[in-house]
């Protein structure tokens, strides 16, 4: 926000390079793929679903696009550069169980959490930290639990401060992990609304979402994803009964079994 | 030389000081659910010590630090490659890697302890009363200087180095203890925090050896870390107090084992386990007693509310109350509600206006709830009763009011009895 990695002269002369880019991303765990040439180029501003069946790789795609994964081959790259460059565009909402909710934190420390990159070595978060981390939980609705321990909220509270980490990073790509799992519909309505916002302000949100019926009413567009890219486009156009049976009812049992010849070293049948 | 009291205060010095440089590492291994690796690396580092004296260096010298951290990184890369390259899951290779290295260590320390200055008995428990005779010249700032035992040098710089790294990196740390994806994907040095971490645990084990020992060390890791976990919702708190029961700890542990004239590495980790102990009793909203104390008080709450509520029923019914038995516990409720003016004794109990007036919201809460059962559940009539019974003493008022509007223009439970008004 403070720095475009394109001077405006820049600009004008080429059009600035899209949000995020997967170039031909093939993600292994050990030896075994998992995600398979992915392909796929997502322009800011959008709020961009990732839909799929359970191991299909949604959350390994995230992944690679954040360097928690190594790539077995292809490239991402964000806003035209390397992740390395641009880690401060970009912000992170994990899955809700990939943490200890019972770590003697609260709510605030959380949402501090948000503004420490930024902050560099050796620099404490200070009153302006706390007054943008005090915003951010305004924004999710729960300036009121500030200084609750996190382990005492409800699922649905605990993503929304998730989300408000997120939101201190102050970044304009977004990458948030099932931020609806374990929600109620109340909470679910509001993330929703706050990523729509996002959205609204010229940010590239990108969600991985399993409920088809919310997907289609809140993303403008998605990717249909089982191990490899089935469809992506505006959702009205991607969520077809043929492409779900593709990615839903006739898993290709071939990219599984070739997987695993891979992984031993054998020959598929 | 010392005269004993001097010599006391020393040692207890080195105890508290090494308390506290393994406390504050322990914190860390406690919260990120990796206190196996502090008992882990306490046993790998023996080898690395053993060598490093074997090789010319004085115990708690740089060069056996410099062993130690080695051994413990060695142990940690064995776990790493027994579970990428063997499969073996990481708790079954940390099992194999360490007590492999620990045990080459004590044959190593048994083996050439003719040769050189470890005493295997030294490493295993610690000689904590024979601290204050290796000595040390200090320089005063003026003419001469003091000796001051070696073993609280090396604790002592290790607690400075440790404690500075924490107060440095504090949120480096916070973030990738807490949640390591998120921090990696900022940005965070999440690996190097990490290995960051296994040294802090050889330095702060390497410093305790000679004052507790190899196995005793462990306690101080993780003992009053566990403890102050329990106690305190926030994590510099939790860090602090974690310092401040090592220390505590080890003072008291000292003192009783002088007193009672026993080893006071042993007795130190007892006093710790005590410290843990009551902290598990004693926790504010988890603890034992505070469990007892959140059942017995809602006890207490029911049987009150359920006195109240059946002379209500009996002055509504027209029976005297004094004919329906009483046991020993609702007799003990109706002297309290007595005491708080909600009952006058007599006749076997007659409600005040005040007590009446609690009470006709208990059964109106009861009443309301077999309503709303009996719209929306199917059960017979006879089940209603029991469920009612429990829930009456948990509903508030507004929600009270929610379900009497969604029971709506009935003033009367599923058994045709009147549900009383809220006012």
């Amino acid at each position: 926000m403070t720095s475009r990695p394109l001077s405006t002269a820049d600009s004008v002369s080429t059009p600035s390079p899209p949000a995020l880019e997967y170039h031909d991303v093939t993600v292994a765990y050990g030896r075994r793929p998992v995600l398979w040439n992915i392909d796929l180029v997502v322009a800011s501003p959008s709020l961009f679903g990732i839909i799929g069946p359970n191991g299909a790789g949604k959350s390994t795609l995230l992944k690679a696009a954040l360097g928690l994964v190594p790539l077995s081959g292809g490239e991402v790259r964000i806003f035209g550069r390397p992740l390395a460059e641009v880690r401060g565009r970009v912000g992170y909402v994990p899955q809700r169980e990939s943490v200890d909710w019972d770590f003697p934190v609260n709510v605030l420390d959380v949402v501090l959490m948000g503004t420490y990159a930024r902050l560099g070595w050796f620099r404490r978060p200070r009153a302006p930290e706390r007054l943008l981390a005090m915003e951010c939980l305004e924004r999710v609705g729960l300036a009121d639990v500030a200084t609750r321990q996190i382990g005492r909220l409800s699922g649905g509270q605990q993503q929304r401060v998730f989300l408000a980490r997120a939101l201190a990073q102050r970044a304009d790509l977004y990458f948030l992990d099932e931020p609806m799992a374990g929600v109620d519909a109340r909470s679910q309505e509001g993330i929703f609304r706050v990523l729509s916002d996002l959205r609204d302000e010229g940010k590239l949100v990108i969600i991985v979402h399993h409920d088809l019926r919310s997907a289609a009413e809140w993303c403008d567009n998605v990717a249909l994803v089982d191990m490899r890219l089935v469809a992506t486009g505006p959702a009205a156009a991607v969520l077809t009964p043929a492409n779900l049976r593709r990615t839903y009812a006739g898993r290709l049992d071939v990219l599984d079994e070739i997987g695993r010849a891979v992984e031993e070293g054998g020959r598929t049948p | 030389m010392f005269d004993s009291g001097g010599m006391h205060l020393w040692a207890i010095a080195t105890a508290a000081t090494v308390a506290a440089a393994c406390a504050l590492t322990g914190s860390f291994l406690v919260v990120r659910r990796m206190s196996l690796l502090g008992d882990a690396i306490s046993h790998a580092v023996l080898p690395g010590i053993v060598l490093a004296v074997l090789a010319g260096g004085r115990p708690g010298g740089a060069l056996v630090f410099a062993g130690a951290v080695a051994a413990a990184l060695v142990a940690v890369g064995i776990t790493h490659l027994l579970r990428t390259r063997a499969g073996l899951a990481e708790d079954a290779g940390a099992g194999v890697a360490f007590t492999t290295l620990f045990a080459t260590g004590v044959v190593l320390v048994t083996a050439v302890a003719s040769r050189i200055d470890l005493d295997p008995g030294c490493v295993l428990y610690g000689i904590l009363e024979l601290v204050p005779f290796d000595t040390v010249p200090v320089p005063l700032p003026g003419p001469g200087s003091v000796e001051v035992p070696r073993a609280f040098l090396t604790g002592a710089a290790v607690l400075a180095v440790l404690s500075l790294a924490v107060v440095l990196c504090w949120k480096e740390l916070q973030f990738t203890a807490f949640d390591p994806d998120a921090a990696r994907a900022a940005g965070m040095p999440v690996a190097a925090v990490s290995v960051g971490l296994l040294v802090a645990t050889s330095l702060a084990t390497v410093a305790s050896f000679e004052a507790v020992g190899a196995i005793l060390v462990v306690a101080m890791l993780v003992v009053p870390a566990a403890a102050a976990e329990l106690l305190v919702r926030r994590f510099h708190v939790m860090v602090v107090l974690a310092i401040t029961l090592g220390v505590s700890g080890s003072i008291l542990g000292y003192l009783a084992a002088w007193r009672w004239n026993t080893n006071a590495a042993g007795m130190i980790a007892v006093v710790l386990g005590m410290e843990y102990l009551l902290a598990a009793l004693l926790a504010p909203g988890d603890g034992v007693v505070a469990r007892i104390v959140t059942r017995e008080s809602l006890r207490w709450r029911v049987a009150c509310e359920d006195g109240l509520a059946l002379l209500w029923r009996a002055e509504e019914s027209g029976v005297s109350p004094s004919q329906t038995p009483r046991s020993w516990f609702d007799q003990w409720t109706l002297l309290w509600l007595a005491f708080r003016g909600r009952v006058t004794l007599g006749e076997g109990g007659l409600l005040t206006p005040q007590g009446r007036e609690e009470a006709r919201v208990i059964v109106r809460s009861h009443r309301l709830w077999e309503a709303w059962l009996g719209r929306n559940v199917e059960l017979p009539l006879d089940h209603l009763h029991p469920p009612a019974e429990w829930v009456e003493h948990h509903l508030g008022a507004a929600v009270r009011e929610r379900i009497a509007a969604e029971v709506g223009g009935h003033d009367a439970d599923p058994h045709g009895r009147e549900i009383p008004p809220e006012r």
